[in-house]
């Protein structure tokens, strides 16, 4: 009943057998292995095949490793390939695609950042509303707004440049990317506010000063999330882009959807991967970020 | 009839020691108190013992049979836990069916077990609803109740009434200790408040560090602690622990120069002249004034003042050290920061301890 | 008393969204109802025909396209929900099993990161029935096999749902992991002392105390459903015929045609009012389910 005196230090009593691993366990990760393997595998077709020539495609073993690893493919889908009436590869939308990106982003995280703040902060009476209304509007087909918006951009002058797809993809984006912002600032307690505004600082102080240094976590996932979400748009840009500004997908999906002759499956996949690389670096990269990115705007669907 | 014991007992996480070959077994109908502060091993060694993660080396008995290898269902323990872990899609009643679904028992046994905890926990109005339309001590009473129905042999609480505001936690400490004395069962019941331990327990197993610093009594750990640790553990406010040297002629002396006597200390083995004290006086054994036989008496200055109502704490200047005595408002009522006063301390009172190894002389 | 810029810097920094929201959403809303009212044709033409206003929709309902989207749309709703159930699967194994967390969930949810246009174009590959995995297979020996699904209409929507599958399960499984995670591990600890089989432990006490978390996946699944386009285009373009048309895609193919202005308009609101049937009752489930946690905790 009392404490026995303890064996020398060292030595072990009853020893258990190392525990092994479960049949469980063993059960779990094989079925986990299998799904990963699943999931791999258009990502492993894709990057083999666009390494393949098209004599070894024609032999029919989608799953064999390239013979000879050729650039071919990836050089003539970035620089000669036909999409649509052009024949220049995709190098063209690369950069409609960058270009797009940029003043989408500023546009689009700008003004949802200071609506997010205005609704979050400053009592505003109608905010409550205004929320809601955001809200109903992020679940909005995009098909039912679509006509009134092409007008409104061709009346701006805009329709067909990079700047209408911009200007779209900010409306689009502004109900989510708000309601994220909002939901961030509203756990800043609202007394710093009000301290802040005894010591006369004004709306933009405020926001530059105090929120915006505040604000560096949820800026990097929204910047994530808009980022994989303009690069990887078809139907905006296919809708607002007219033939001058096409982005990436765009051109992607007219090379490898309106093509004559011989299918070049190489070039295609090729094409593919290049319009894939930039938001898969990001995800390898940041995926941590991804993955908050994803758990914000799950509303954004 | 199950008697718990652990043996030789060491958990490692990882490279982390956590527990290093522990000993420690109760009867049968003990209550037992695993007490210490946060980080000490204590909730670890009940997981062990609930099985729910496994020792590294070591062997845990219940009765007779060794349980260390067995799944936590087939041990025959009842869990209380912190958060309760009530079932929440479920309703009272169905949390208290859940548990015994896996054990087989005929229908109406289960239903006359359900009907026994409601009636024996006063729970009875409350079996259609859910958790979330509980209140803090009623899901507190249901997460007992699951144990219960059991009918386990050993009963484990977890930190049950830290979730608890202050009155509540009094009412089911009375509670908890009600049906231990009706019930009979043997409790391993984890805490790091000392009131508890020395309310409920019958034992109380005192840890500090991965190791079990005095196994005892509530009784022996307050009046015998069994080293420094515990000294300054059990007791609020804590023990007053003064260095002093051991004098020729069962005396000691203080480090201001006062003597101490000893003469009528329980000595195991008494210290040769020269050797390094601890001595422990309680703060609650002081006396303003009396003719108790001192085995010391100081005049100091008042530092600061507590007032509980109940009670007066004072905070005395010796030397650069504060010495804390509690006193009766009546005698200590007057005095004001800055006054003398005379303090004394009765000799049978008196904890020693070896300054160098800590233990109790 | 001079101007309270205080109270009105907020209200017109607010301008630009109030604005955006009243023109880009709420107008252009009312702008397609109302041009779905009339026979607009090639331009758009605003006197309504009050002794038939609903013309458009009798001609939308009477189109075979139309049907079979939206029959097309139910297929999609139904074979995609296994995305759901999948990712459920994969969340629960991986919080079970911690080994490999981060591999796993790195390798479930890269689909995500990519455009569905590439998807497409991927499994569009796999499906060619000369050279992708039905060559594969038969070369194997296993000619019986058949993976030739987006040539035939009676299986090319399965095609679409599998890639849509492949791509948002690792969504579903995020937001099913995060769920999982929030559970205390007591319950957990709990169960295991009461012996029940873990079966019944996930399909009793773990699935209800997520049903807040499938109630969000559904909401977001049939949304996407809805909207479903891009897939659409670089698998199938639609075919072969009509038999992968979908909503999205027959609204926008009637909006591109030209010459057909109202009845596109009318595909439009009909793609809204599916949106609010299905999707009002989810949301009003979630506020009630919230509020009803709301009321219980306080």
């Amino acid at each position: 009943m009392t404490e026995t005196s303890s064996p020398p230090a060292g030595t072990v009593m009853f020893p258990r057998p190392k525990k092994r691993i479960r049949g469980r366990s063993i059960a779990i990760l094989v079925f986990l292995t299998m799904a990963a393997l699943f999931f791999c595998i258009p990502l492993y077709v894709l990057v083999t095949t666009s390494f393949k020539t098209m004599d070894q495609i024609r032999e029919g073993a989608i799953f064999s490793l390239p013979e000879v690893w050729t650039f071919e493919a990836w050089r003539y889908a970035w620089d000669e390939a036909c999409s649509g009436i052009t024949c220049e590869g995709l190098k063209r939308g690369f950069v409609n695609s960058l270009e797009i990106l940029f003043p989408s982003l500023i546009a689009s995280i700008a003004i949802s950042a200071v609506t997010g703040y205005a609704l979050a902060l400053w009592s505003v009476r109608w905010a409550g509303g205004f929320l809601f209304l955001l809200f109903l509007c992020a679940f909005v087909p995009f098909q039912i707004i679509m006509y009134p918006l092409i007008v409104i951009t061709v009346n701006m002058g805009i329709y067909g440049s990079i700047w209408a797809v911009a200007f779209i993809h900010t409306v689009l984006a502004m109900p989510v990317l708000t309601l994220i912002f909002r939901n961030y600032y509203k756990d800043i307690p609202p007394d710093i506010i009000k301290a802040a505004v005894m010591d006369n600082g004004s709306f933009w102080r405020i926001f530059i000063e105090i929120i915006l240094p505040m604000s560096g976590n949820i800026l990097i996932v929204v910047l994530i999330m808009q980022i994989t979400s303009i690069w990887n748009d078809y139907l905006i840009g296919v809708t607002f882009g007219g033939l001058g500004a096409q982005p990436m997908t765009v051109n992607l999906a007219n090379m490898v959807t309106v093509t004559t002759g011989t299918v070049s499956y190489n070039v295609n996949m090729a094409a593919a991967l290049q319009t894939a690389i930039p938001p898969l670096v990001i995800y390898f990269v940041l995926g941590k970020f991804f993955v908050e990115g994803i758990a914000a705007g799950a509303v954004k669907g | 009839m199950p008697r718990v014991s652990f043996e030789h007992i060491v958990k490692k996480f990882g490279e982390v020691m956590v527990l290093n070959s522990l000993n420690l077994a109760v009867d049968d109908g003990d209550f037992l108190v695993l007490l210490g502060p946060s980080g000490c091993g204590k909730t670890t060694l009940l997981n062990l013992l609930a099985g729910l993660s496994d020792v590294t080396s070591g062997r845990i008995m219940i009765g007779n049979r060794d349980v260390t290898e067995l799944d936590p269902k087939d041990r025959r323990l009842a869990m209380v836990f912190q958060s309760y872990a009530l079932y929440p899609t479920k309703t009272v009643r169905g949390n208290l069916r859940f548990g015994l679904s896996a054990s087989k028992l005929p229908q109406e046994e289960i239903e006359k077990r359900i009907a026994w905890a409601a009636d024996m926990l006063q729970i009875g109005p409350l079996m259609d609803r859910r958790p979330a339309q509980l209140s803090g001590g009623q899901r507190q009473r249901v997460a007992i109740g699951r144990a219960l129905v059991k009918h386990a042999d050993v009963l484990l609480f977890d930190e049950p009434l830290s979730n608890l505001d202050a009155k509540l936690r009094t009412e089911m400490r009375m509670e908890i200790k009600k049906l231990h004395e009706e019930l009979n069962p043997t409790v391993v019941y984890v805490t790091h408040d000392q009131i508890e331990a020395m309310t409920m327990a019958t034992r109380i197993a005192i840890m500090n560090g991965g190791k079990i610093e005095q196994f005892g009594t509530p009784d022996d750990v307050y009046e015998r602690p069994a080293n420094l640790f515990v000294a300054g553990f059990i007791g609020s406010p804590s023990m007053n622990l003064l260095p002093a040297t051991v004098e020729p002629g069962g005396q000691a002396r203080l480090a201001d120069g006062s003597p101490l006597d000893m003469s009528a200390y329980a000595f195991g083995a008494v210290p040769p002249p020269g050797t390094a004290l601890m001595a422990g006086l309680r703060p609650e054994h002081f006396a303003l004034a009396g003719p108790a036989e001192a085995a010391c008496r100081f005049t100091l200055k008042v530092r600061h003042i507590e007032r509980t109502g109940s009670d007066v704490m004072l905070a005395l200047a010796f030397g650069e050290a504060t010495l804390t005595v509690r006193a009766a408002p009546a005698d200590a009522g007057h005095l004001r920061t800055g006054d003398p006063v005379s303090v004394q301390f009765p000799k049978d009172r008196l904890n020693l301890f070896d300054a160098g190894s800590g233990r109790r002389i | 008393m001079g101007i309270r810029w205080s109270r009105l810097t907020p209200q017109l920094a607010l301008a630009p969204a109030v604005a955006l929201t009243a023109i880009a959403f709420i107008g252009s809303i009312g702008w397609t109802i109302l041009l779905s009212l009339t026979s607009s044709r090639r331009l758009p033409d605003y006197t309504i025909d009050w002794s038939d206003p609903l013309r458009q929709y009798r001609r939308l309902f009477a189109d075979l396209g139309w049907n079979i989207a939206l029959s097309n749309l139910i297929i999609l709703a139904i074979g995609s929900a296994l995305a759901i159930v999948f990712g459920f699967v994969l969340a629960a194994m991986i919080e079970r099993e911690r080994r490999g967390e981060d591999f796993f969930r790195t390798v479930f949810l890269y689909p995500l990161a990519i455009s569905l246009i590439v998807t497409g174009v991927a499994w569009r590959w796999i499906f060619n029935p000369s050279l992708g995995i039905e060559s594969f297979f038969h070369s194997l020996g296993m000619t019986w096999v058949s993976f030739n699904w987006l040539a035939d209409g009676r299986t090319a929507m399965y095609a679409i749902i599998l890639a849509s599958v492949w791509q948002s399960s690792g969504f579903y499984m995020a937001l099913m992991l995060a769920g999982l995670k929030a559970i205390n591990v007591e319950i957990w600890s709990a169960a295991r002392m009461d012996g029940v089989a873990l079966w019944r432990v996930y399909l009793e006490i773990i699935i209800p105390m997520m049903k807040f978390t499938f109630l969000t996946c559904a909401i977001l699944l049939s949304l996407g459903v809805i909207k479903a386009y891009d897939i659409i285009v670089a698998m199938t373009n639609g075919g072969p015929g009509q038999s992968t048309w979908l909503p999205a895609y027959f609204t926008i193919k009637a909006m591109s045609a030209k010459g057909n202005l109202a009845f596109a308009s009318a595909a439009a609101a009909m793609m809204l009012a599916i949106t609010v049937v299905v999707f009002l009752p989810l949301v009003l489930l979630t506020a009630w389910q919230q509020r009803a946690r709301k009321g219980a905790a306080g």
